[in-house]
């Protein structure tokens, strides 16, 4: 297995978890999350006690959201979490390549998924709807922007990993920091559920 | 590739490999929720507070897909993350109904 060759001996079944840093890097990334679901949970908070304070003539959140846009994103972004498993997967089975192309196919669909929104947020502003329009408008781009500058440190950070293990290899120092970007990539799936269901879905619904 | 196979024998005594499958499954999953999230709401003849519910449950749903399978919550030794993101849940959801109520009632 030519897959195997440029590895020192064995890599252990769950490279991630084999040593000691590993596991304390994964549990220490697990408290992160924890630390980021509040960070987003007091966004979410602001936003849904602001949603309504649109002010006179603004566009409300019916007339502004366009479903089709979001719909797109939102397919992307499910599609790069089941792409990021399949990295995990391959890494798990030793297969560096495969790990590393999958990786790839992560980074490009959130980098689509960037583009979607800057393009949206640009419509937003042609129509009215700036930073500093209103409280509505305000808490609606600090919410939906933090979790798009998320999308982009994720995209700056798994593209490093590809090249460090481009250059050094799958070893028990690499595996947990991929291991821990792929939980990292699904957490911002799960914060962008919650955008999508909340934001959008109960905007256009009023 | 004979030597593949005495490599990868040992520890597959262990530990299965798990395949694809199910992870696409998941996705699939995933997918058609997502799917009748938007399509109740483009649809939308109902009444507003039946719609939030609905959401609500398929955005948990959808959580649990993510968590469950993908973040591998479902496996064993993960109580200290389960427990973790339970008490950051719990935070939030304080948060978020103190800032309802303090705002508007």
């Amino acid at each position: 297995m030519s897959a195997h060759s440029h590895l020192d001996g064995k890599l252990p079944h769950e490279p991630e978890r084999a040593t000691l840093e590993g596991r304390n890097k994964v549990l220490g990334f697990w408290l992160f999350l924890g630390g980021e679901t509040v960070l987003f949970g007091t966004l979410f908070s602001a936003f849904l006690a602001l949603r309504d304070q649109v002010g006179d003539g603004n566009p409300t959140s019916q007339e502004l959201f366009k479903l089709a846009t979001v719909a797109i994103a939102t397919v992307i972004l499910l599609t790069s979490s089941l792409t990021s498993v399949f990295a995990i997967q391959a890494m798990h089975r030793g297969q560096v390549k495969a790990m590393q192309n999958w990786l790839i196919v992560t980074v490009v669909l959130g980098l689509a998924f960037l583009g979607l929104e800057v393009y949206e947020f640009i419509e937003y502003t042609h129509e009215g709807h700036q930073f500093s329009t209103s409280a509505f408008s305000s808490s609606f781009y600090t919410l939906v922007g933090f979790h798009g500058a998320h999308v982009a440190l994720g995209v700056v950070w798994i593209s490093l990993l590809i090249g460090q293990i481009y250059r050094k290899g799958l070893t028990v120092v690499t595996a947990p920091k991929v291991y821990v970007a792929g939980m990292y990539w699904h957490f911002i799936d799960v914060v962008w559920v919650f955008i999508f269901t909340v934001v959008y879905l109960m905007g256009k619904v009023g | 590739m004979a030597n593949h196979t005495t490599h990868s024998e040992e520890p597959a005594k262990r530990h299965k490999h798990e395949g694809p499958k199910k992870h696409i499954v998941a996705y699939i999953f995933s997918m058609l929720l997502t799917l009748v999230a938007f399509a109740t709401v483009i649809g939308g003849e109902i009444n507003t507070s039946f719609i939030y519910i609905l959401l609500i449950i398929m955005a948990i749903m959808q959580v649990i897909i993510q968590m469950g399978f993908w973040m591998h919550m479902k496996d064993r030794g993960h109580l200290f993350p389960i427990v973790g993101i339970l008490s950051g849940v719990f935070v939030v959801f304080t948060i978020v109904i103190m800032a309802e109520f303090w705002t508007w009632w």
